[in-house]
């Protein structure tokens, strides 16, 4: 028998997040299901990447719990890591290393260790043949996220955790990236995104929830949102052609004033 | 929910991994290295006539002195910074790796760079300086070096773990790496006057070069160099200790 249980990849539970005294993350709860990209939206500050980073173990929480592919990311950090592929917001690798040189150490420290050959071939597979002796800062925008992105699935894993992936992207590159990320989810893995793109969430996420002042104020599938939220005035208000859109009902319940 | 498929590397394959990469990048960042070598290098050249007066051991253990302060502050604590500053760190700690490990590798590395100070030091000296030392006098003098380098590296993490802007710790390790070699080598010759000359006997400078001296010669070793060893080791624990307990991995 299959339960709720078994489906998700992903727990949070009454995440609470602090940086001192002040409160970035509150009472905050959600499921991803496995084989299931799900977005976390929200303006600027919202909590969105402190989120994310309790998941990813970068920040202590306060209070509430994680479970990731059954690992409480708390009591057992390896183990929910070595389930998570991970690509941070603003991602940078060694200086000094070139492409080559870096597929090696996190295909090493991933537990996967490749040969100059098997990274070769990896490189070619993602239409970075030629740049095996770059640096990663002589890499495009563009190039620099498959690369990032390759990485965070090296080892194949149950969880991939993307924080804005297409900030910066040109159109090609973002469209390109986005085959990515359904391809990820094709081969059954989960993803947990970040994105400030309505039109990203609406093209790629199966479900999303909003976020606001570090709580999840809503949560549904894109076009259940927009279902749900059509006749709330503050969404008609926000709505600028007359048809409602994610964007309108994102407008509607964070409000229209500009985040630092 | 599933727990299985999930692959955890070694510890040994962790380590032996992320050193293999910070060689490669030690390898890449040539400049540094020559750097580092380049001023105990000049002193022992500039020195040449004087080895014989001043002595053979306070030659080499000021050059090894000044060496391990480049190591300590600008190789260890300034990569630090840096990749502090640029996300790095996070990057490594969202791998199933322990974070221990990352700064082990780190320090393995600074490690191999005193071993070859070292090695450096002890070949133009004996070329250039014509000094040699008897072989106790080699493998005593290797292991303080060790300590010496620890005092500097807790010295590194102490700025790295106070100072988070990359700026500033870039400022503060070449203000500090300037005041050793000014205040401490000239202070130490007596050219700063004796109040300075006495009060230097015991700051890290002080110490380092009192021990290492001392491991050169350890048929003349005193109660001075004794005293340096463990005021060098008290050193090692107060600056780690700060700075292991304040260090962020993460500007932000």
């Amino acid at each position: 028998m299959t339960t709720e249980q078994d489906e998700y990849i992903l727990k949070v539970e009454g995440l609470g997040v602090n940086y001192g005294s002040f409160e970035a993350v509150k009472d905050v709860g959600f499921k991803v299901l496995q084989g299931e990209i799900f977005g976390l939206l929200g303006p600027n500050g919202a909590g969105k990447t402190s989120t994310l980073s309790a998941i990813e173990c970068l920040v202590k929480f306060k209070s509430g719990s994680i479970l990731l592919n059954g690992f409480d990311v708390q009591q057992q950090p390896l183990q929910a890591k070595a389930s998570m592929g991970v690509q941070l917001q603003s991602t940078s690798f060694q200086a000094e290393l070139n492409v080559i040189q870096i597929l090696q150490l996190y295909s090493g420290i991933y537990g996967v260790p490749m040969d100059t050959e098997q990274v070769k071939a990896l490189l070619k597979e993602i239409s970075l043949a030629d740049a095996g002796k770059k640096k990663f800062s002589q890499l495009s925008g563009g190039q620099q996220q498959r690369l990032s992105l390759v990485i965070a699935t090296i080892h194949n894993p149950k969880l991939v955790l993307l924080d804005e992936p297409t900030t910066g992207l040109d159109p090609q590159s973002r469209r390109q990236l986005w085959e990515r990320i359904e391809a990820i989810k094709a081969r059954g893995h989960a993803v947990l995104l970040t994105t400030h793109s309505m039109e990203e969430a609406e093209a790629v996420c199966d479900r999303i929830a909003i976020v606001d002042h570090g709580r999840v104020i809503a949560i549904d599938t894109p076009q259940a949102l927009v279902d749900k939220y059509r006749d709330d005035p503050e969404v008609i208000a926000a709505s600028r052609r007359g048809k409602i859109t994610l964007e309108d009902v994102f407008i509607g319940l964070t409000g229209k004033t500009v985040r630092a | 929910m599933e727990n299985n498929n999930i692959n955890i590397p070694s510890t040994p394959t962790v380590l032996a991994t992320l050193f293999k990469a910070d060689v490669a990048t030690q390898i890449s960042n040539r400049r540094s290295v020559i750097i580092t070598l380049l001023v105990p290098i000049m002193i022992l050249i500039s020195w040449k006539n004087f080895a014989q007066k001043i002595g053979g051991p306070y030659v080499l253990s000021s050059a090894i002195d000044i060496g391990l302060i480049s190591i300590g502050l600008m190789g260890y604590s300034l990569s630090l910074a840096r990749d502090r500053d640029k996300g790095i760190f996070q990057r490594l700690r969202v791998a199933p790796v322990p974070t221990w490990a990352i700064m082990f590798s780190r320090i393995s590395i600074q490690l191999l760079m005193i071993m070859i100070l070292n090695l450096v030091i002890f070949m133009v000296g004996m070329q250039v300086d014509k000094v040699t030392l008897p072989a106790s006098g080699y493998i005593v003098a290797f292991f303080s070096a060790f300590i010496g380098g620890a005092v500097y590296l807790s010295l590194g993490q102490l700025i790295v773990g106070l100072v988070k802007n990359f700026e500033t710790v870039n400022a503060s390790v070449r203000l500090v790496y300037f005041l050793f070699i000014m205040i401490g080598m000239f202070g130490e010759l007596g050219l700063l006057g004796d109040y300075i000359k006495d009060a230097i006997r015991w700051t890290p400078y002080g110490c380092v070069k009192i021990m290492l001296a001392a491991s050169m010669e350890p048929d003349k070793w005193d109660k001075d160099a004794t005293r340096a060893v463990l005021l060098s080791l008290g050193y090692i624990v107060v600056f780690a200790g700060i700075g292991i307990n304040k260090f962020k991995w993460s500007t932000k």
